[in-house]
């Protein structure tokens, strides 16, 4: 099956694991780049993907406010976030927001293939470290 | 010869990115990877890397900890730390501590192969910022940095330092006895010793020693529920 992704971190090393974790599946492409939350939305309406890797904590537009604006701008997209913040309030603030899945960034190469497969057949995924996690799923 | 390098970073897909970057470049190999300053030491040791690639926020034993036990153990080795800030206390710590290179983690893609090749050329590899700060202590008191912070807490070992941030992370004294292979109450003379050195009362004053000290690193979450629109996070 062919998903088409696009990365978004601010920070380029994490974006190129990422790449090379996705790009290890058959038929998965990453189709782009992006740094921030602004330069996501013009991505995403550009090159119109079937899931965005998002990450939290970016300069000038966030991933929280970068995933709100998403869902009006692009409704089909699926989003998942892969984020530093091990955490059930964030984990509960990035679904209200409108994505699909959420992953811990220390668990991304463990969870990341299946996440992503998850989300883009439109089926949820989250998965924390934190002992009150389980309240959540 | 291949240039034998080892990454440190508590993030798997972290060291997939570096080893991507580091593997493009013709005549070096990552010879080995750990995910904390624990296990880079373990895997230094064995595997006698040319250069050491460490990230400061890792869990039970930190890069700036790492990278001065590494050097104790042995004065050779080439240790480059990676950094999610270049504040002026984290320079100092990170040249203190013995490192010949010191990356910010958000230029690692830019600046890491340069670091190395610094490395392999018997140089060393700084961000502007470090150099900056560097050539201010010169020109103020001849060969030594700066200094203007307020006077420093008591100095803890070697040893104090890493229960210190194995308590901050959140371990009781029987989980760091197990970490670090002691008995518990070898464990509790040390955390009462820091408590005393330090004049603290509570484990959240150990927590925010270790926050300042760069002991551990947090990274804060953006502002919640702002209205839509560009905000710096």
């Amino acid at each position: 099956m062919t998903i088409r992704i696009l990365l978004v971190d601010d920070h380029p090393i994490v974006r190129q694991g990422l790449r090379t974790l996705l790009e290890g599946r058959e038929g998965w492409q990453v189709i782009g780049e992006a740094s921030d939350g602004a330069e996501a939305l013009e991505k995403a309406s550009d090159l119109n993907p079937d899931v965005m890797v998002l990450d939290v904590t970016m300069p000038k537009m966030n991933g929280l406010e970068a995933c709100r604006l998403l869902r009006r701008q692009s409704p089909q997209l699926e989003i998942l976030f892969v984020t530093q913040h091990d955490s059930p309030q964030m984990m509960r603030e990035a679904l209200d927001a409108g994505a699909r899945g959420y992953v811990v960034k220390s668990n991304a190469a463990r969870d990341l293939l299946e996440a992503v497969e998850a989300v883009s057949q439109h089926r949820a995924f989250t998965a924390l470290n934190s002992r009150d996690a389980a309240s959540l799923r | 010869m291949k240039l034998r390098i080892l990454l440190a970073d508590d993030h798997e897909i972290v060291r997939r990115g570096l080893r991507a970057l580091l593997e493009r470049h013709e005549g070096w190999e990552v010879c080995g990877e750990a995910s904390d300053g624990r296990e880079a030491i373990e895997k230094a040791l064995q595997l006698k890397p040319d250069v050491v690639i460490v990230d400061i926020g890792m869990p039970h034993l930190n890069g700036l900890d790492c990278t001065r036990q590494l050097l104790q153990h042995d004065p050779h080795f080439k240790v480059i730390v990676l950094t999610i800030t270049d504040s002026d206390q984290v320079i100092r710590e990170a040249l203190d501590a013995g490192a010949r290179g010191f990356v910010l983690k958000s230029d690692a893609a830019r600046d890491l192969v340069s670091a190395v090749e610094a490395l392999q050329s018997k140089r060393m590899f700084f961000t502007p910022r470090v150099n900056d700060l560097v050539l201010a202590g010169f020109l103020e008191k001849g060969h030594a940095i700066s200094r203007n912070e307020p006077p420093k807490l008591p100095t803890l070992t070697a040893r104090e330092r890493e229960i210190t941030q194995l308590l901050a992370e959140g371990n009781s004294s029987k989980e760091v006895a197990c970490i670090l292979n002691l008995s518990t109450k070898t464990v509790e003379t040390h955390r009462s010793n820091i408590m005393r050195k330090l004049s603290f009362h509570s484990i959240r004053d150990l927590v925010v020693y270790a926050i300042k000290n760069n002991l551990i690193q947090i990274e804060l979450p953006p502002p919640t529920k702002t209205p839509a629109g560009p905000t710096a996070a």
